[in-house]
């Protein structure tokens, strides 16, 4: 078919860009909707030309990512987000607005093209709740009114000016806060080479390339006690060294950049605010593990903040930071960013790597693990954003200097994200260690107009909440889960007295149901399950079997998936059902005790 | 494999012993435990994403899927705890979640792998009250129909149709629960049609449009015989109600093709119901055939050829014999012309050289002929001419599933670009009808070839050269002088090379083996051979013409120039292949046809004779690679006769008119009894026979003082059938002739 000469060109580069030409199919998938609106036939079979794959091949993978799509959608779409901590905030109440004013319902068009409406699962923006995308554009902090002027300036051709930044990322610092890999963020322009290189940037590469080892850069990691900021928190020196040094086939290292963990925005401003450290980072990485060549994995839906790294990218190729022969100390490095194109899953190391080649993203079977078969089945070490953005500060001030700003096991700085019922949202970054309480109360503002703290999701949804009297305690991975919980990856959202855990407990159902990737029976049918019942229950339809029977179903499901995301999905759902039971036999009685059930029955 | 280090370790309390490597529940299976499984299948990569298989293993956390773990020394298993039973309980349930449960209207009641282990290992009752995700049924082809809701995505159709046939035909849809089995076009399917999908779906997702609710399972009857269609002989178990064939496939895994069958062997049976299939005897009375009662033609057709034979002499009699009938008929009816005519004037229509193949090993021929597993298990493959996955499906099988299980290499010459290209580790592209050339230029590096060819062949050779084991196999383009070159060749490689021509059809090599050749007897002994001749005198009781006679299209000729009087064939068309094109019978005096339906030969026969086609009917075949094989009698049909019965019938009617003896053996079984005295090859154990195995014949003679075995041009020719193409039996397939891809 006839392509216009931008995406003509924006192929072609794409297609030579990696090691297996199917790797670009899904990017190429993104951008070719970008200009038509959706992925018709004929572009599936000029990819399919152009990757040599065939009909079904393209397909099976269009058809596993929610942000592709095979028919076209308004000329705005907006999705409005409804996760957890925009639900907190009156997602529902923007997208019943929408739904009024569009007069249009989920996954639909209006007559004249203009807009279509999407509910959508969690987007980044959770410290700028309630937010939504208008295609790329984050509009955050919304409110029916809010969106109701978006649509009029819409109508009226006028664009309105996406978020500057994201939402609770710049505040006033407050004296807990120690600033390390968030420093720069705010400073104007500091997502260019030159402020970063003037406020010390590519020191650490510089050193690390001149006057040490890969071993020693691992051994410096593993002296930092930094620990992956992704959500698992494996040691990231141990998995470094697990690269066999002796393999003859190529070694990449990946930044995992699908941030989609509801409560979750902290890599959103690291790469916007400061992708030079990232870049620095990896190629640090890189060199510890001799590599040359490293790709970004970001979320589809961070399209903008991909054309800054990719800039910043640019940048970095210019003055010799990546390429051939980087500061003439003889090493190579390359370094592409990579659109993913809306799956949660793909945030699981090898089901990104799947994606990453071009694939569904099913994950894969372990062992082997990344670090000795990965990408290509190559070794790989793959790394959460804030995590290799961590790497420089280590290699600077030293691993030990790191590893004493957190507490014993526990090296280094942490980005929490809080959202949800809390007076002053936003992403800060404290030692590890530092007590939940006073960073809730203390930190940030405590809860809205005096009331009582209910519960707490202390690093996304994916952990089993604390109740109100559990979270006197340190915020690093060991106590944490000696609490019976998980620090994850640092999005802690906030639930007052007033929260329905019926509705959350379907919320958080919601999603996983709607990301299960299908793969193995009891995530595939366990979470759709799951979120059928929380549903009838909380719309008033609960049995009293029922109360046992979600916790018995999420037990079955606990430790028996393919991968975590099972285990994700039941862990919050039997920490709500065993501290909150009380709520599920009120709503027995057949409503909701709080607000939430008068705007659910009959309208979702 | 060799050398394996055996590890120990203990399922259930019991010590096992198993190669390294071996998987937990391959080693389960080992002592009888049954661990329950959908989307583990053996030789399919791992998936690990049904979590049936889920088992305890000491000191790990969490319970680990034996279809992933790999044994190691000291492993503690254990497959039958409270936990384990616990945990299939509850995967059960989550996969009836959103399935039907409608067992008594689906089509895969009965032989429903999760009806079973629901059966075995679930619960009694379901806790699931919300609604069930629905969609509505899709046909996908005239064959293939695809239920979603049945659907327990194992992926099993998904591999086998990428890894196994290396179609690529299916994929999957949507994500979660809302995941569904999509097909290549939208809408439809457009591929191989090979059925593997259905046949490997564990539930009723995929069903076959010939078969579906047409009966149950339990109302049949289960016959496994052999494929009557291409030469690969693979074994197709029928399932017959009413001793109607409704249904092929081989789910018992038995016989050299495992669970393979191509769309002929799984879907192309119904050629025994058709409509113009002959069920009388027909009589040529003026212009017309008309049909008579058996006795009159058996009479007629006895008195007719002896007429001839007085007329003419036994030079101006001939035969000409099937690809498709029996060994045991196959041998009667040479020994017919040879016996009781004491005529060599015998031939079938050869679609590949044995004989040159054969004669070329010459001592060597008992460890050279390579058989389907050892094909399967070759280090090397080199493939000459012919295109497997359309004319021979189960060797492209074999060559695809060794180059995916033990990395084999393949290397290619062909004229064309065949879809074995895709695998190929090298692809020499050659002009038609020069392999000879090439060959010769391999041998013994003769002849002039472009320079590019040259260094491409240089390389091929190195590539071979590094092969402990090679597997050679080459179709029609190879024959007489130039398998000889091959030959020569193969010997000089370092590693060990064996050898399989490719035929057509269902038993084109038995054809050959059995002496269906003017120079050959059974066993390709030399019909001038004074010393092979007295000892086939002895053992049949007659004198035995020396003078190789005409070959088939030597006979069409001779019939139309009207130097042949009579022939008599059986299970052949040689009017529609051989002679002058459009020149008929010419001037033939008799024509006495054996046959299913009135072909170009048969319509201008004097005499037709019913007969039942190779699913109606016991005996032996022999495939392309020489391994026999048991055909059973699955379908009845009314009317026809065995090819066996005939000629019994006929020979007891020429005796009656003083023409040579009688056939006595009236079975099949006792026929192959003769023909293990007369062919040592053929004296294989019965025993594997009878359990629905192969026996590889060492068919191999001496060399002696013959001039060099060459073929004239165009003797040895391939009909190139496709997959939706077989010869007589495939124009009389409407279920082929209704694939649109068959037009293609």
């Amino acid at each position: 078919m006839e392509l216009s000469p931008k995406l003509s060109a924006r192929f072609e580069k794409l297609q030579s860009s990696y090691p297996v030409k199917r790797s670009a199919l899904i990017p190429m998938m993104m951008y070719a909707q970008d200009e038509y609106g959706y992925v018709s036939d004929e572009m599936i079979a000029e990819l399919g030309r152009r990757l040599d794959l065939n009909n079904v091949q393209i397909e099976e993978t269009l058809a596993y990512y929610s942000m592709l799509r095979r028919k076209p959608m308004g000329r705005y779409h907006m999705q409005v987000c409804t996760n957890v901590a925009c639900m907190l905030k009156g997602g529902y109440e923007v997208l019943d607005r929408a739904k009024k004013r569009l007069e249009i319902g989920h996954k639909e068009t209006t007559q004249d093209g203009m807009f279509s409406l999407e509910e959508v699962e969690c987007i980044g923006a959770c410290t700028g709740a309630p937010a939504m995308q208008v295609n790329y554009d984050f509009c955050e902090n919304l409110t029916a009114l809010k969106f109701d002027r978006i649509i009029e300036d819409l109508d009226a051709g006028r664009q309105p000016a996406p978020e500057p930044v994201t939402s609770g990322a710049l505040h006033d610092r407050h004296w807990a806060e120690t600033p390390l890999i968030s420093r720069r963020w705010g400073m104007k322009d500091s997502h260019k080479l030159d402020v970063y290189v003037m406020q010390g940037g590519y020191q650490a590469l510089e050193k690390a390339l001149k006057e040490m080892t890969p071993e020693s850069i691992i051994e410096e990691v593993k002296k930092s006690n930094l620990r992956g900021r992704g959500g698992a928190g494996f040691p990231t020196g141990m998995k470094w060294s697990f690269v066999p040094k002796d393999s003859p086939k190529a070694k990449y290292v990946i930044c995992n950049a699908d941030e989609s963990e509801p409560g979750t925005c902290k890599d959103r401003p690291l790469m916007e605010m400061d992708p030079h450290q990232l870049i620095e980072g990896m190629v640090i990485a890189g060199r510890a593990i001799h590599s040359h060549q490293g790709f970004i994995y970001i979320r589809g839906e961070y399209r903008y903040v991909l054309d800054i790294v990719d800039a910043a990218i640019a940048e970095a190729y210019a003055a010799g930071y990546l390429g051939k022969n980087i500061r003439g100390t003889g090493f190579d490095f390359d370094l592409l960013i990579h659109t993913g194109a809306g799956a949660y899953e793909c945030g699981e190391e090898s089901a990104l790597m799947e994606s990453l080649e071009g694939k569904r993203g099913y994950p894969r079977i372990k062992p082997p693990f990344p670090a000795v078969v990965g990408l290509y089945g190559c070794p790989t070490i793959i790394n959460n954003v804030e995590t290799l953005s961590a790497v420089p500060s280590i290699i600077r001030e030293g691993g030990e200097a790191y590893a004493n700003r957190g507490t014993p096991k526990n090296g280094g700085t942490r980005l929490l994200c809080i959202s949800g019922h809390v007076n002053k949202p936003g992403i800060y970054e404290v030692p590890l260690g530092m007590n939940m309480k006073k960073f809730l109360y203390e930190v940030a503002g405590g809860i809205p107009d005096g009331k009582k703290l209910k519960a707490v999701i202390p690093g996304g949804s994916s952990c089993p909440l604390l109740a109100a009297d559990e979270i006197d305690i340190p915020m690093d991975y060991d106590s944490v889960a000696k609490a019976g919980s998980m620090l994850g990856s640092g999005g802690m959202v906030v639930m007052d007295e007033d929260t329905c855990m019926v509705d959350m407990a379907r919320r958080i159902m919601h999603f996983y149901a709607h990301e299960s990737c299908g793969w193995c029976i009891p995530c595939r049918e366990g979470t759709a399950w799951l979120r059928k019942i929380l549903e009838r229950f909380h719309a008033g339809l609960g049995r009293e079997e029922d109360i046992d029977m979600i916790g018995d179903l999420a037990k079955n499901m606990l430790g028996r998936t393919f991968c975590p995301l099972g285990d994700a999905a039941a862990m919050p759902t039997i920490s709500i059902m065993k501290k909150w039971r009380g709520e599920f036999e009120e709503h027995l009685k057949g409503r909701c005790p709080y607000k939430s059930a008068e705007a659910l029955v009959g309208s979702r | 494999m060799p050398d394996q280090k055996i590890i120990k370790m203990k399922i259930d309390g019991r010590e096992v012993q198993v190669p390294q490597g071996t998987l937990v529940i391959e080693a389960t299976r080992r002592l009888g435990t049954e661990v329950p499984s959908f989307c583990y299948y053996p030789g399919l990569s791992l998936q690990a994403a049904c979590r049936m298989c889920l088992v305890e293993v000491e000191k790990a956390p969490k319970l680990q899927t034996a279809c992933t773990l790999i044994a190691t020394e000291g492993m503690i298993v254990r497959t039958d705890t409270e936990q384990v039973r616990q945990a299939r309980k509850y995967m059960l349930e989550f996969l009836l979640t959103n399935h039907p449960l409608d067992c008594p209207v689906c089509d895969k009641g009965g032989e429903c792998e999760l009806q079973d282990m629901v059966f075995r290992y679930g619960a009694d009752s379901s806790r699931f009250v919300e609604e069930k995700i629905h969609r509505p049924e899709e046909k996908w082809s005239e064959l293939v129909y695809y239920d979603a809701p049945r659907c327990i995505l194992c992926f099993r159709c998904v591999r086998v149709c990428d890894e196994g046939m290396d179609v690529k035909a299916l994929g999957v849809g949507m994500r979660g629960a809302n995941s569904v089995i999509i097909p290549n076009r939208e809408d439809h399917l457009e591929c191989e049609e090979c059925g593997m999908c259905i046949d490997i779906c564990p539930v009723g997702a995929l069903t076959s449009g010939t078969y579906r609710y047409k009966t149950r399972p339990w109302e049949m009857q289960y016959v496994s015989t052999v494929c009557a269609h291409c030469s690969n002989g693979c074994k197709t178990t029928l399932s017959v109600r009413n001793h109607e064939i409704l249904r092929a496939n081989n789910r018992d895994l038995s016989g050299i093709n495992q669970d393979f069958l191509c769309v002929k062997g799984r879907f192309g049976f119904d050629f025994t119901s058709h409509p113009e299939r002959l069920r009388q005897p027909l009589l040529r009375k003026g212009e017309k055939l008309f049909p008579v009662s058996w006795d009159e033609v058996a009479q007629a057709a006895a008195k007719k050829f002896k007429a001839a034979y007085d007329a003419g002499g036994k030079d101006a009699i001939g035969f000409i014999g099937s690809n498709r009938t029996s060994n045991e008929e196959n041998y009667l009816l040479q020994l017919l012309a040879r016996a009781t005519f004491g005529t060599n004037n015998i031939d079938h229509h050869r679609s590949a050289d044995y004989t040159g193949l054969i004669t070329a090993l010459g001592e060597r021929a008992a460890d050279s002929l390579l058989t389907m597993e050892q094909l399967y298990q070759s280090k090397a493959v080199l493939l000459i001419g012919n295109d497997p996955t359309n004319q021979n499906p189960l060797v492209a099988w074999q060559i695809r599933s060794g180059i995916r299980h033990f990395g084999t290499k393949l290397f290619l010459i062909n004229a064309n670009e065949i879809k074995l290209k895709r695998k190929a580790q090298q692809f020499v592209k050659i002009a038609t009808g020069q392999e000879a050339a090439i060959l010769k230029w391999l041998a013994h590096e003769e002849g002039q070839l472009d320079p590019v060819l040259v260094e491409q062949l240089v390389q091929l050779k190195a590539g071979l050269e590094t092969a402990s084991d090679i597997a050679v196999v080459f179709g029609a383009e190879v024959s007489g002088a130039a398998i000889a070159a091959l030959v020569a060749f193969g010997s000089k490689l370092p590693g060990k090379a064996r050898y399989m021509a490719l035929g057509d059809y269902a038993n084109s090599r038995g054809a050959a083996d059995m002496g269906l050749l003017p120079d050959r007897f059974p066993g390709y002994e030399y019909v001038e051979d004074g010393g092979a001749r007295e000892a086939f005198e002895r053992l049949w009781g007659a004198v035995l013409p020396s003078k190789p006679g005409m070959s088939a299209p030597q006979m069409v000729g001779a019939a139309q120039a009207g130097k042949l009087k009579a022939l008599y064939v059986v299970g052949a068309n040689p009017l529609a292949h051989f002679g002058t094109l459009g020149f008929g019978r010419g001037k033939l005096e008799l024509l006495i046809v054996h046959e299913m339906f009135l072909t170009e030969t048969a319509k201008v026969a004097d005499i037709v004779f019913p007969a039942a086609s190779a699913y109606e009917k016991d005996g032996t075949v022999t495939n392309t690679s020489g391994e026999i094989q048991l055909l059973r009698k699955g379908a009845e049909v009314m009317g026809p006769r065995s090819d066996l019965d005939l000629l019994r019938i006929l020979s007891h009617q020429l005796e009656k008119l003083g023409l040579g003896k009688a056939f006595h053996d009236k079975t099949p079984a006792a026929v192959f009894e003769e023909i293990r005295k007369a062919v040592p090859a053929y004296n294989v154990p019965i025993a594997g026979l009878l359990t629905g195995g192969a026996e590889a014949t060492r068919v191999q003679i001496a060399r002696n003082s013959h001039a060099p075995y060459d073929v004239p041009a165009g003797l040895i020719r391939s009909a190139n059938d496709t997959l939706f193409t077989s010869g007589t039996l495939g124009r009389f397939c409407t279920m082929m002739e209704s694939l649109p891809e068959a037009e293609t």
